[in-house]
């Protein structure tokens, strides 16, 4: 089984394996900085070739970071460029973390490992910016604070629905153009 | 706030800040910290470094340098722990220091007109006149107010 497909099914029991007091996550690395996911936030992780069959172009330069949808179980995900939303240096991603409960999916460069973590400690009041919708707060892992990842704020409300117009209209486009297609 | 010596006299901690020598009240200085690791990851915050651990807490690193205008050196190797206000909330900050910090007596004098808002006024240690600044003032863009105080973690 490989890395990504381990990870994927460790995290659908993660909730299960839950230690009264600890929270299991996915380490995962962007640009070689490092953040923490609750595991059970993170329905699937695939690799970026895997899903470029299933992978759609949309047509908006509202919100950058999301270039394509991806469908999977007829649901539509946006992707979010992790590296694009913390303003890292531009990378090739690999793999993509579809999260639950959120039509977001998003690019990653690799996956680090799982860890367990004791508590999510807040944020210190000093930071006042964007990091403040990112992070749900800051865990410690083997002596290294890292940032853990607050799952809906990949994108605000007002950027969803921005995205929603896109994908409808690059969906009517899309049907449109099967439409016309000769038989 | 600015706390006064046994003599009656206010005093403030000396620090240097990049190329330049500030004062801060003493009031708001906890500790002068060894140098620990220091944890960055992406925010956009401007004037902060990232983290650090110091007693179980974790204690923001202000980029005092860039926040008063100062070029930064190379020399930086304790952390000036001090107390700031958030809101109604306090807490744990770090300024990055290169060690040579003192406590001193003066009187408080009116700021110049040209001085950044953040300096209260300055002081006059011997021959040098000295800014000092207030550190609610110098990192208080946009700082959330009612959010959650710092926690403790184990260390």
């Amino acid at each position: 089984m490989n890395p990504a497909a381990a990870v994927a099914k460790e995290s659908r029991n993660a909730a299960q394996r839950q230690v009264r007091g600890s929270e299991t996550v996915v380490l995962f690395m962007v640009a070689n900085q490092t953040f923490a996911i609750a595991a059970d936030a993170v329905q699937e992780i695939r690799s970026t070739d895997s899903l470029s069959g299933s992978a759609m172009e949309i047509e908006q330069i509202e919100v950058g970071k999301v270039r394509h949808t991806i469908e999977r179980g007829r649901r539509w995900y946006f992707v979010v460029n992790a590296g694009m939303h913390f303003g890292l240096p531009v990378t090739r991603p690999t793999l993509v973390l579809i999260l639950r409960n959120l039509p977001v999916a998003v690019l990653i460069d690799r996956i680090d490992r799982m860890a367990q973590i004791a508590s999510v400690y807040p944020l210190p009041l000093a930071f006042a910016g964007e990091e403040r919708r990112w992070y749900r707060g800051l865990a410690k892992v083997d002596d290294v604070i890292v940032p853990v990842i607050q799952p809906g704020g990949f994108l605000t409300g007002e950027e969803l629905r921005v995205l929603d117009v896109a994908l409808e209209a690059a969906a009517s486009q899309r049907s449109e153009l099967e439409g016309a297609a000769p038989a | 706030m600015i706390q006064a010596s046994k003599s009656g006299r206010p005093s403030f901690v000396i620090l240097q800040v990049g190329e330049r020598r500030f004062a801060l009240p003493a009031a708001v200085v906890a500790e002068l910290a060894p140098p620990v690791r220091l944890h960055s990851f992406p925010h956009d915050t401007p004037a902060i470094r990232g983290v650090i651990v110091r007693r179980g807490h974790i204690v923001p690193v202000y980029d005092a340098a860039s926040a008063l205008g100062v070029r930064s050196t190379a020399a930086q190797r304790f952390y000036l722990i001090t107390r700031r206000r958030a809101g109604k909330l306090r807490e744990f900050g770090a300024i990055p220091v290169n060690g040579d910090c003192e406590l001193a007596e003066g009187e408080l004098q009116p700021a110049a007109a040209d001085r950044p808002s953040c300096v209260l006024g300055t002081i006059q240690l011997r021959e040098e006149i000295l800014d000092v600044f207030d550190l609610d003032l110098l990192m208080s863009s946009g700082s959330p107010a009612d959010s959650s105080a710092s926690a403790e973690v184990r260390a």
